[in-house]
């Protein structure tokens, strides 16, 4: 398994669209701090300055979760089948004495962790961008809690920090769901545009699902991107909970349809 | 294999396909465009699923129990052969060396064995280049350093010889016929119909997803031919030899299955005692080619 995994790692981190993912997650944080409308973004009462480099972190995941790295998530899962199915390099795979289940483990483990890689290199990007602003204690809010970046009175750097890591690992598990999703479609369509087209459309519409009645809104995976501004609300357990097994749901998929699947 | 058969919605592309190689076997699987080859060795190496029959390799059903059944197997089913680009030769057969470990009971391939199979193809120099700066011919010959790399008891190749020059190609025979020579089952499927008679020893024609004929060319290359002044006395002197099993006649020869080329002396004494006219003796090549044709045509 540990062949299987340090094989998928290096393909990952060899592929042309992980790499332009790390560098615009890296690099689009900067923008923040000279964006004069960024106050635009926020509720009335909810939007300050921008007054230290931990604020940045939140305005970056809040920026990039939406669209970005969800796109950058299906095209990389969908890649993980669907490149591999275009350049002839799955059979080869399968050629040897491994099992598919194995080989779609692998894939699984590092898809669904590319989505913790992303937020952390947005972290990253966010704490670079930030150092004009400084990391020492400040009056104010780090925005994880709710989008508030006013607060309500001055908050440390080590409080600051840890609700900083708190919402990106937040934000990562968010977004865990739809790269098993997408592996999911790379394996039932063996083509890595059909895959992550798919995935996308499947957000889009669940997206437009929103004008459903409150009692359904838990089903949508959409309703979990915000989950990193409840980080201090408590009670995310639950939605943990619930995308681990939507996670879980949609890596058993795949398994069972890679099993028996002509390559 | 047994009873073989693969459809694609209503559309069946392997229909009863049976078949056996024996260990120290060359099996050449031919056919026209489109009769099937492709599906049979990808079911047959466990990466497609039959609609109904079996594939067992060393006895192990390649779709039921895949990890032990290709712990033997060696296999290139595209051609040319496809590797990570991004990586270098040695590194991509240091994956498959360690995609090979992974088999139950499986063993460790050591870098010298890399170093070996890529010299025994003639790759040394590229060894270290990224296999994106291949040419096809040696990707393909990579594409078999491959797959001889663990040592298997069964090959399987996909137009081994596609895209290769011409000592490419006798590189490969070579090394076909060494590995079916150390007992290595070797199964293979070429359009090279000529090229192959020299070196294998059962040719399965495939058309229309049928396996319409299967050719023992080890019973076919014993016969010899006498071009003569009377082909069907000759042939009537030749039937009453002892060691001579089929006789026939394609005038001007007079054509006798030997048994071997120490006979061929013997014939000609009788024939000459009998007062037949001996202009010319040699082996009757069978024309693979020519019976390819007529079998498809008949099909």
């Amino acid at each position: 398994m540990l062949t299987l995994l340090n094989l998928e790692f290096r393909k990952l981190f060899g592929t042309r669209s992980v790499r332009l993912a790390l560098l615009v997650t890296l690099l689009l944080p900067l923008l923040w701090t000279f964006a004069p409308r960024l106050d635009k973004l926020f509720a009335p009462g909810q939007a300050a300055d921008l007054i230290s480099g931990w604020q940045l972190p939140f305005i970056s995941i809040f920026m990039s979760i939406q669209f970005l790295l969800p796109l950058f998530i299906a095209v990389m899962a969908a890649e993980m089948i669907g490149a591999e199915v275009a350049h002839g390099t799955l059979a080869p795979l399968l050629l040897r004495p491994v099992d598919r289940t194995k080989v779609i483990l692998s894939k699984l483990i590092v898809a669904v962790t590319y989505p913790f890689v992303l937020v952390l290199t947005t972290l990253l990007g966010s704490l670079i961008a930030g150092v004009p602003l400084g990391f020492g204690t400040f009056n104010g809010g780090t925005g994880f809690d709710g989008g508030n970046l006013v607060g309500v009175g001055v908050l440390s750097s080590q409080a600051a920090f840890t609700e900083v890591l708190r919402g990106t690992l937040l934000a990562g598990v968010s977004l865990m769901p739809i790269a098993a999703l997408a592996l999911l479609f790379g394996i039932l369509y063996l083509n890595t545009a059909a895959a992550a087209l798919a995935t996308f459309a499947t957000l889009i519409v669940m997206r437009l699902l929103v004008v459903l009645p409150q009692a359904l809104q838990p089903i949508l995976l959409t309703s979990y991107f915000d989950l990193f501004m409840r980080a201090q609300q408590g009670g995310v357990g639950k939605d943990l909970i619930l995308l681990l097994i939507y996670t879980a749901g949609f890596g058993l998929l795949s398994i069972l349809a890679f099993d028996r699947r002509d390559v | 294999m047994r009873g073989l058969y693969k459809k694609y919605g209503s559309n069946a592309v392997l229909e009863d396909v049976n078949l056996t190689v024996k260990p120290g076997e060359v099996y050449a699987l031919t056919g026209p465009n489109g009769a099937g080859k492709t599906s049979l060795i990808r079911t047959m190496t466990g990466l497609a699923f039959p609609s109904d029959g079996e594939v067992r390799l060393l006895g192990r059903d390649v779709h039921t129990d895949g990890q032990r059944a290709r712990a033997y197997l060696g296999a290139v089913v595209e051609a040319p052969a496809k590797f990570y680009p991004q990586f270098t030769g040695t590194q991509n057969l240091q994956i498959h060396a360690n995609l090979s470990a992974m088999a139950p009971g499986g063993r460790r391939i050591t870098r010298d064995r890399i170093r070996e199979v890529l010299a025994l193809l003639e790759l040394t120099r590229m060894a270290d280049r990224r296999v994106g700066e291949y040419s096809l011919g040696q990707r393909q010959r990579l594409g078999v350093a491959s797959a001889m790399l663990a040592e298997p008891k069964v090959l399987i190749l996909d137009e081994p010889t596609s895209g290769l020059d011409p000592l490419g190609i006798g590189l490969i025979h070579r090394i076909v016929t060494s590995l079916a020579t150390s007992g290595c089952a070797v199964v293979l499927s070429t359009h090279h119909l000529r090229e192959i008679a020299t070196y294998a020893h059962t040719v399965g024609i495939l058309t229309g997803g049928r396996l319409v004929d299967t050719v023992d060319l080890r019973s076919r290359q014993a016969a010899y031919r006498f071009r003569v002044d009377d082909p069907v006395g000759a042939a009537a002197v030749l039937e009453r030899l002892p060691f001579v099993r089929r006789v026939s006649t394609r005038t001007p020869y007079a054509i006798a299955h030997l048994g071997g080329e120490s006979r061929v002396p013997d014939a000609l004494a009788h024939l000459h005692t009998e007062g037949i006219r001996v202009f010319e003796a040699s082996p009757d090549h069978f024309d693979l080619y020519e019976y390819y044709r007529e079998r498809v045509e008949q099909a």
